[in-house]
């Protein structure tokens, strides 16, 4: 008996902590409500494991744009919450689910391998869903993902833009680029790495396991400092999908006594955890921190409601966006939303350049890219502050 | 030549934690023969420690104390926290099965592995936190070996992990404690029959086990910087290689094992490609098993006739 009540006390004990936080999300509901035209849509991002900065960013730009839009355009729409982790596997059970629900449509997954995995899902049972961040280019040429939309720049925008600012600004007679081994990070080499060879610049490219965690992740990327990093490799580029990471092998530099220029793509721009003074961050999205666009402002404070402001997340509350926008449009038209009509929408949306805050007007071709996409670039001054790079 | 000393350099810092890791496998494999797959994530909760301890003392960029007295309150805290959650954790969850099939306890330290690992998400949060050692401990800080430098969290690494083990060998070979345990590892049943409180000396050896890990872990936190709740899952993995090949059960063949293995993945990244250090890790598990099942300071089992 006294062994069953120890049990039990115990189990009390682990809810309890459990119902006491506030960070679980897979698989709820957010309580964002509005009210008439009522549906259900979800987002898939990975709120929990070593990249959670940026998909809780997403998920906050997210609430934040159900938020507006139901009281906007008086819709009822609640979002559910789908954690994948950045996992294939784990984003595949996510969108089963996603399809026995009443969802009619979704925003995300956040990474290119994710939607590898998840677009015939969602194709074959028609929802449509727009990532606010994956950017390989076969995602949407490739015929596979027939329901897929980004409002994103593909690679075939970010690498070359990257590739090109190195070439014509930093100079350099050799350059380390390092892949995760993601479809992300290795689509961003594929493109950038022809444009830099073409410029007479050696590339030594290599390669390292970004699931590794602890002791195993810090002895690789220590060793990648030791081994690979030569004096005339005066810029290292790390297309990577975790923040920390960049963050780690540019302390490793610092300690080994390597000088290189870093330069980091979209999934490093984490002001608060990938700071090494003197690196470049390009992004997809722009960062409207300090814009004085009366909607940027909004956009900026309303966050802060839900998290953190985060350059990431911005992308994602124009997915979102979209989605509700069509959802409105269905229901302005008279009829109740359904999976195929809020797709159908979804590829007439055109939303004016003043109208939401990636700064660019929103409409898509038909593989599911965005209609003239910008890039984004960014240096980290000495303050570990981000700087936006015009006219680069 | 710089190169292989600052991979010699990366491949002791890992290996000193795999070993601290591994020692505490094959403590409790010794006393009890249960393979502890929690282990890593007791060393994780350490890290966590050592991450609020660092908060509760104005943050990285502000400490309210001199570092020295900083570490030392965080090994403290870690080694007292995480001794005690493994004392919880045998006399809670392994106790009661003491007598049960061997698959059960085994089974319940998986369980208990996520269970930890899911605890930590839901009270602390899935954001990978940060150390930021270097705002308080200066990475250019630390000796020059061969042209390579060393810094301060290197040093206190390999110094603080080749001290532990040797107090702990010490604590096995000369205390009475170290001799209850080593007689609770021969034989259990004649132990108690001698006058052994052989609960007593289990729970302490899950006890001083998982304070290795706890200061293992904020070690690695000081290291490496960013710590997040799967952090022991892999580590934990590699110090059970650690501690097979070394010959689990055998003290010196954890420390020998976790050092072996730290190096076996530095060299490998360093001079192959990190990609295929997990390989590489869990080939030489494989290996070992095949050809050298007892592992290098093992003993094969006595057959009785």
């Amino acid at each position: 008996m006294k062994r069953i009540i120890t049990l039990a006390v115990g189990l009390a004990a682990l809810t309890a902590a459990g119902c006491g936080s506030s960070s679980s999300t897979t698989g709820t509901k957010s309580a964002i409500t509005g009210k008439g035209c009522a549906t259900s849509i979800a987002i898939e991002g990975p709120f929990t494991g070593p990249v959670a900065q940026l998909g809780l960013e997403q998920l906050h730009f997210a609430e934040l744009a159900v938020a507006n839009d139901n009281a906007a355009n008086k819709t009822d729409v609640t979002l559910d919450q789908d954690d994948t982790q950045l996992t294939p596997s784990i984003a595949v059970s996510k969108t089963d689910a996603i399809v026995a629900s009443s969802a009619v449509a979704a925003v995300g997954p956040a990474g290119s391998q994710e939607v590898e995995a998840v677009g015939p899902i969602f194709g074959k049972a028609g929802i449509a869903f727009i990532s606010g961040s994956a950017t390989l280019p076969a995602l949407a040429s490739s015929g596979k993902n027939p329901t897929f939309f980004r409002v994103v720049p593909d690679d075939d925008v970010q690498g070359p833009q990257d590739a090109n600012y190195v070439i014509n600004h930093l100079h350099p007679k050799a350059v380390l680029i390092i892949d995760d081994d993601e479809a992300y990070s290795q689509g961003l080499v594929k493109v950038m790495t022809p444009i830099l060879q073409k410029a007479g610049i050696k590339v030594n490219h290599q390669t390292y396991n970004g699931t590794d965690t602890g002791a195993t992740l810090a002895n690789a990327l220590s060793s990648l400092v030791t081994s690979q990093l030569n004096s005339s490799e005066t810029v290292t580029m790390l297309p990577w999908q975790t923040a920390a990471n960049a963050q780690q092998f540019g302390l490793d530099a610092q300690q080994q006594h390597k000088k290189t220029i870093l330069f980091g793509t979209d999934g490093t721009d984490s002001p608060t955890q990938f700071k090494i003074p003197g690196t470049y961050v390009s992004n997809f999205g722009p960062d409207i921190s300090t814009s004085t666009n009366p909607l940027d402002k909004s956009i900026v404070s309303g966050v802060a409601k839900y998290g953190p402001y985060g350059a990431f997340g911005v992308p994602t509350y124009e997915a979102t966006d979209v989605v509700m926008k069509a959802i409105s449009s269905v229901c302005k038209a008279g009829q109740t939303p359904s999976r195929s009509n809020v797709l159908a929408a979804i590829k007439k949306t055109d939303i004016p350049a003043a109208d939401n805050p990636m700064g660019v007007a929103i409409s898509f071709q038909p593989g599911g890219d965005l209609t003239g996409a910008p890039g984004y670039l960014f240096h980290i001054n000495v303050n570990g502050t981000y700087v936006s790079i015009a006219n680069h | 030549m710089q190169e292989f000393i600052q991979t010699v350099v990366n491949g002791l810092q890992t290996g000193c934690l795999y070993a601290l890791l591994a020692l505490g496998y094959t403590m409790v494999y010794g006393v009890l023969k249960l393979l502890n797959f929690a282990h890593g994530d007791v060393y994780m909760v350490g890290a966590y420690i050592g991450y609020y301890v660092i908060h509760w003392f104005g943050g990285p960029t502000a400490l309210t104390i001199p570092v020295p007295l900083l570490i030392l309150i965080m090994f403290a805290l870690a080694a007292g926290g995480c001794g005690l959650l493994g004392m919880a954790m045998e006399r809670f969850a392994y106790r009661p099965l003491r007598d049960a099939p061997r698959i059960a306890p085994l089974i319940t330290a998986l369980g208990i592995s996520f269970v930890l690992e899911n605890s930590v998400l839901l009270l602390f949060g899935g954001f990978t936190k940060s150390y930021s050692t270097p705002s308080f401990i200066s990475a250019t800080n630390g000796i020059q070996v061969g042209g390579v430098s060393i810094d301060s969290v290197e040093i206190l690494i390999i110094v603080v992990s080749v001290v532990m083990m040797l107090g702990l060998r010490q604590l096995v070979n000369r205390t009475t404690l170290g001799k209850s345990m080593r007689a609770v590892a021969a034989d259990r049943e004649a132990a108690e029959m001698l006058g052994i409180n052989v609960n007593r000396t289990i729970a302490l050896t899950f006890f001083i086990g998982s304070a290795m890990a706890g200061v293992a872990g904020v070690m690695s936190g000081l290291a490496f910087n960013q710590i997040s709740n799967t952090i022991g899952f892999l580590a934990g993995l590699k110090a059970f290689t650690a501690a097979v090949v070394g010959g689990i059960g055998s003290i010196p063949g954890a420390m020998i094992g976790g050092i072996f293995i730290g190096l076996s993945e530095s060299f490998s990244a360093s001079y192959i490609s990190s990609q295929y250090t997990d390989l590489i890790v869990f080939g030489i598990l494989i290996a070992t098993m095949l050809i050298r099942p007892q592992g290098i300071f093992g003993r094969p089992p006595l057959q009785k006739v």
